[in-house]
């Protein structure tokens, strides 16, 4: 037997406790066996642990290693400057691990969060008396106290429940309150309503329950074991950077080697050859390419955050761009959440009205408006009942309260006007019965609408009339008359079938439907009212004398009988209206081959009108319910999800996570929309977990990748483009990081094999690295998307940012052209400085210098062309405009003011090993910017051609 | 194959009467007579001493209206040895022990009563966490396995018992080793693929469960090797984890990590770790 079918005397013996409680020393005890009634997070690696291995991955390795040899070589050959080599080597290392660390950084506050749902004081009987102690030392078969305003502290079996509602909106994200009672229960345990769970709020009565589970196992534990313990894949980006590194690190290595070798073969010595083979391997790491990846993803979060969605995590800037799978929730985020009426329904008269609504919103009902309702009697007692049974206010013109008890109520008062009455009994609304009653004093009239005391009615008399709202299955049943031309007549199975036809059809329609009923009864007293609630009631304070006591008091003792023999007034069909930019942004995904399922709670007639109407679907889809998910094995699942069109209705937050997995599992790459708690690890599991903003919990704002701010899909979609755009853009700069590479390895090369003076200094190389080429790269990272970028399907698991095209068009392409020019200016100055083949120029000597510094100064005034080149792969520059990204032409100022303080200011000289040189460098430069940039937009003429 | 003697050790703690409860439940399944042994250490608190009797005359009360043949035993004297001597004199199949949490909190294989009770005991041992109170009627079991089983006809015995006495199915939870390449870092398997990795002997489990009419399902996860059972095992709401002991050495759990001890640190229901009786011994 599990503890929710078990008799109260049988809890108890089971958790080894009784009524009396706990005694204190047995308390202690199994605080030490069971440990602290506290959410912990499971296995979480601490903040430095995570920045440490910045410095430990293979790139950082060989960084390090080369660093230290440098260190080895300046110990045993000093005044080479590979002391100052070794100490600018582990600046880069400090540099990309800080970089890529602001990049994976994210603050795990999640289980924080869920923590602040715990109490922190709660009330215990032990050793038979009530005592205030720490929540965190409630120790299983503690006996609980709980009353209104309480969170629940731990899981645990109710022994006793007097009118005890518990809101379990953060495991199940439902927000109604639940009734809860001892009973022992044969049903499923998670819906049993003797047990209260760990973090849900008591919302009214008490009860007292024994504890059997405690911190992490309980259910509100297994949601931090999955938000903590769900483990992240690393994301498309981080996955290519890795792959990047290592591919560049392998060339460089293997160059650096082979060059080493030759130049020991050739006979050059040894720290001539090693000092250049640290200075090969130098040029051909793109040091500058993790700084300029993290702030371009940092540019394209604020960009984002302009378009409503905060990114947390930089990395998933890029996620966004490569997702395959669009999982979101229906209300709030594809419609409005703003409940209307949009029909209403009785048997008199069939036909359908729209918008009843809408049309006093804000306004009270003017002599005369509603008169179509007192001349249909029917509907008017429709429209009572729904102004009646209804828990919505209304202040100033101001509407409180639930979104649909707010549209019901505002759709009455503008049909019947404002009805003031004496409420005496309440059966709440509960999500298990699906429905709500009130009672009230006064009776109907014949041929009038409700009379109601405190409205003119004939309430003085004693009678009273309930009414009756919810869900057609549920409240259908349980009416055995109808009302027609204001005369109520037994209901027929005619009328049932046309009910039933009629709630089918507006559901078809997208509206959510409910169901009204009334009672009218014999007189009763309010004290026998009051006598006879059961636990269910919630009742007013006024209470008449005791006095009299009648067969009446049957009436309220029992709430199904309570509820029996109602009369059905009419239906009413809500909608909650898409957003505006929905449908466009539903066909934007649709065009870039991304897939959008819905998961909502509704049900599934309502969820598939509504994806019609927003174009999400277009022929029938599949739909599966919340009943079918859970009896389905994974493989069917799997197989249902390969539907081009799919929608998840009746769903309960616990269900995400499932669907997510496999998506993730066949390779999708997955984003997520989430707000409950419970919504927390599908958050953390998808590739892309999307919090809602304006709704949603701070465990789920916590858990997601991104926060939506306007809580709009129409946002994420913006989103996915920016991501894509992003993409592209980091090819461009690594394209234009690639071109500059050429330059810097050919004149070393050529400096091995031909033995002319060492043409860039490793010092030089870093400059152009992670100087000059910083802004310019970083203006490439935020070239606006391109107009069609949304017309392709989402870029293939295995397109990564390197690419046979990127390595052509960046090293050989652009780069043998820069090279080129680069090694004109080189000579130009060697031979106008005197230099001829073969001689050797000292270290130090002002020519070698001067001409070390027309390498770098190429190189630099290339990489000028080069921008330009490379913000677009296929689009002409002549198109784009030279003038079109501001950021790119303040690169290219801030590049030539750090170059002009390298070449010509003594302070640059000495750091860098440079000399001035003359203005006949610079132009000699310009002819050939103007060959790469034609022979570029040749190459993407042919290119737009085929 | 067939357990026909069974020991369940119980002391003052309220775990080791929840352990208990397994062994009922298998006694019950395999006909087994049941053995409650309390031993109880010199110079006992009467505390103690008072609280492990009562829960030895709950479980027997527990234990005859349930119909199984039952035998309380209480000596003094030091635990390992005592159990020891039991277990030889009485021929016990298998012992249930509950672990305590101050010996997860340290490491679990150094110098604890349950490492000390794993490692000398000549019979078969299953290990019991509790973390959770209630529940004892198992809605699943989860069952994680790895690429080669040792004691795999008796360990799948253990579990089919077990399953039936709570009528229970059964999960078989497979992780493959991951898969790395230099060039991609971590590769991810597709559902098929990592079921093609599954080992021979995961099947020949399956059979043995199949011969006792086991309902099961097999998974396959990736991952962390205790991250992901402790994730399965909240995600499905499981009630219990069985498995197999670690065969790690104390130098390689330092070097590689000892899932089993990280599944003990933080399983989020209860967990059996299940050892096989010692081939010779008794």
């Amino acid at each position: 037997m599990n503890i929710h079918n078990l008799s109260k005397d049988a809890v108890l013996k089971s958790l080894l406790t009784s009524a009396t409680g706990l005694a204190e020393a047995e308390a202690v005890k199994r605080l030490h066996e069971y440990g602290l009634n506290e959410i912990k997070e499971a296995g979480k690696s601490p903040l430095y642990k995570k920045f440490m291995a910045q410095f430990t991955h293979f790139f950082a390795v060989l960084l390090w290693f080369a660093a230290g040899l440098c260190f080895l070589s300046g110990y045993f050959q000093p005044g080479e400057g590979l002391l100052s080599l070794g100490i600018a080597i582990i600046g880069v290392i400090i540099i990309n691990a800080i970089f890529t660390f602001i990049q994976e950084y994210r603050a795990e506050k999640a289980i924080e969060a869920l923590k602040e749902l715990l109490p922190f004081n709660v009330k215990v009987i032990r050793e038979g008396q009530s005592q205030d102690i720490r929540a965190e030392n409630v120790v299983p078969g503690d006996l609980i106290l709980l009353s209104e305003g309480d969170k629940v502290p731990a899981d645990a079996r109710l022994i006793e429940a007097n009118r005890l509602m518990v809101n379990n909106a953060p495991l199940t994200g439902e927000s109604d309150a639940r009734l809860r009672s001892h009973e022992a229960f044969n049903g499923d345990y998670f819906e049993s309503p003797n047990i209260v769970f760990a973090g849900t709020l008591v919302v009214s009565g008490m009860g007292r329950a024994v504890t059997y589970a405690t911190g992490m196992s309980t259910e509100f534990g297994k949601i931090a074991h999955l938000t903590g313990g769900v483990q992240e894949r690393l994301g498309p980006l981080q996955k290519e950077i890795i792959r990047v590194t290592r591919i560049v690190a392998v060339i460089a290595m293997a160059t650096g080697v082979f060059f080493f070798s030759l130049g020991f073969f050739i006979g050059r010595d040894f720290w001539q050859n090693f000092l250049f083979a640290i200075g090969i391997i130098i040029a051909n790491v793109p040091e500058g390419l993790l700084p300029t990846v993290t702030l371009s993803l940092a540019m394209g979060s604020q960009r984002m955050a302009k378009k409503k969605a905060l990114i947390k995590t930089l990395t998933s800037v890029e996620t966004l761009g490569s997702v395959t799978v669009i999982c979101t929730d229906k209300t709030g985020t594809l419609t409005q959440n703003r409940m209307e009426v949009e029909r209403v329904w009785t048997l008199e008269r069939q036909e359908q009205r729209q918008g009843v609504g809408r049309r006093e919103e804000g306004v009270e009902r003017k002599e005369g408006e509603g008169e179509i309702f007192r001349k249909n009697n029917s509907l008017n007692m429709l429209m009572t009942t729904a102004c009646l049974c209804n828990n919505a206010t209304v202040e100033n013109g101001n509407y409180k309260g639930d979104p649909t008890d707010v549209a019901i109520l505002r759709a009455a008062r503008g049909a019947i006007g404002d009805l003031k009455a004496e409420r005496i009994y309440e059966i709440p609304f509960d999500s298990e019965r699906k429905r709500m009653t009130t009672v009230y004093e006064g009776s109907r009239g014949k041929g009038q609408g409700a009379r109601i005391k405190g409205q003119g009615s004939r309430g003085g008399e004693g009678g009273v009339t309930l009414f009756t709202k919810g869900a057609v299955e549920t409240v259908l049943p349980l009416c055995t008359r109808i009302l027609e031309d204001n005369e109520e007549r037994p209901i027929s199975d005619d009328d049932r079938s046309s009910i039933m036809q009629t709630y089918h059809s507006m559901m078809d329609e997208g509206l959510r439907v409910i169901a009204f009923a009334f009672k009218e009864t014999v007189t009763v007293r309010k004290d026998v009212i009051a006598r006879s609630g059961s636990d269910e009631a919630i009742f007013i304070e006024e209470i008449a004398s005791p006095s009299a006591r009648n067969d009446k008091e049957e009436l309220f003792s029992d709430k199904n009988n309570l509820e029996s023999n109602l009369t059905f007034a009419g239906l009413m069909g809500f909608e909650d209206p898409p957003r505006p930019e929905v449908p466009d942004a539903i066909k934007k995904c649709q065009g870039a081959g991304i897939k959008i399922i819905m998961i909502t709670g509704d049900a599934s007639r309502t969820a598939a009108a509504i994806a019609k109407q927003i174009g999400l679907v277009k022929n029938t889809p599949v739909v599966i319910e919340g009943h079918e998910l859970n009896a389905m094995p994974d493989s069917v699942l799997r197989e249902r999800l390969l539907s081009p069109e799919i929608i998840f209705a009746r769903m309960m937050p616990a269900h995400k996570m499932r669907i997510v997995s496999i998506l993730e599992d066949e390779g999708e790459r997955v984003a997520v929309t989430g707000d409950g708690v419970n919504d927390a690890p599908a958050l953390k599991k998808a590739n892309i977990g999307i919090a809602m903003g304006m709704t949603g919990t701070d465990v789920a704002r916590e858990a997601a990748d991104m926060v939506l701010l306007d809580d709009n899909f129409a946002s994420i979609v913006n989103a996915i483009e920016e991501g894509r755009a992003i993409f592209e853009n980091i090819r461009k700069f690594m394209t234009y990081i690639f071109a500059h590479l050429t330059p810097e390895v050919i004149p070393y090369i050529m400096f091995a094999i031909f033995k002319i003076p060492l043409p860039l200094t490793v010092m030089q190389i870093l400059a152009i690295d992670l100087g000059t080429e910083t802004i310019p790269a970083l203006a490439l990272g935020i070239e606006k998307p391109e107009a069609n970028i949304m017309e392709y399907p989402p870029r293939p698991e295995k397109q990564g940012l390197i690419d046979r095209v990127v390595l052509f068009r960046g090293y050989i392409f652009l780069g043998l052209i820069s090279t080129i020019g680069v090694l004109f200016v080189y000579f130009h100055v060697l031979f106008q400085g005197g230099w001829q083949w073969g001689m050797d120029l000292p270290s130090g000597n002002l020519l070698a210098r001067q001409a070390t510094t027309a390498t770098f100064l190429g190189i630099v005034i290339m990489q000028i062309a080069n921008v330009f080149a490379c913000r677009s792969s296929r689009e002409s520059v002549f198109r784009l405009g030279f003038f079109s990204n501001k950021l790119i032409l303040l690169g290219i100022v801030s590049e030539i003011i750090l170059t002009a303080f390298i070449v010509y200011h003594p302070w640059g000289n000495k750091v860098f090993d440079t000399a001035p040189v003359g203005l006949n460098v610079w132009l000699a430069l310009v002819p050939f910017c103007l060959m790469l940039l034609f022979a570029e937009e040749l190459r993407k003429w042919v290119l737009r051609r085929k | 194959m067939t357990y026909r003697k069974v020991l369940a050790a119980v002391n003052e703690f309220s775990n080791s009467e929840i352990a208990a409860r397994y062994a009922l439940a298998l006694s019950k399944t395999c006909h087994a007579k049941l053995f409650l042994a309390f031993i109880a250490e010199e110079n006992i608190h009467k505390d103690k001493l008072r609280h492990a009797e009562a829960a030895l005359e709950r479980l027997f009360i527990e234990a005859e209206s349930n119909g199984i043949e039952v035998e309380n035993i209480i000596e003094s004297g030091e635990p390992v040895k005592n159990i020891t001597a039991l277990v030889r004199e009485h021929n016990v199949d298998i012992v249930f022990a509950a672990t305590r949490r101050e010996d997860v909190m340290k490491r679990f294989f150094i110098k604890t009563l349950s490492r000390q009770l794993m490692m000398k005991l000549p019979c078969s041992v299953a290990m019991v966490r509790v973390v959770k109170m209630g529940g004892l009627h198992l809605k699943n079991i989860l069952v994680p396995l790895r690429g080669r089983l040792t004691d795999l006809e008796e360990r799948a015995y253990f579990t089919a018992r077990l399953a039936e006495g709570f009528n229970s199915p059964v999960t078989l939870f497979h992780l493959h080793k991951p898969i790395t390449g230099f060039f991609h870092g971590e590769l991810y398997l597709t559902p098929f693929q990592r079921e093609q990795r599954i080992p021979k002997d995961v099947e020949e489990f399956r059979e043995h469960l199949n011969r006792y009419k086991i309902p099961h399902e097999k998974k396959t996860g990736h991952g962390r090797i205790a991250r992901a059972i402790t994730v399965e095992a909240a995600h499905k709401r499981n009630d219990l984890v069985v498995m197999g002991a670690s065969e790690r050495t104390l130098l390689s759990s330092l070097m590689k990590g000892n899932p089993v001890e990280e599944v003990l640190r933080e399983t989020p229901c209860n967990l059996i770790i299940f050892r096989a009786r010692k081939k010779g011994a008794l």
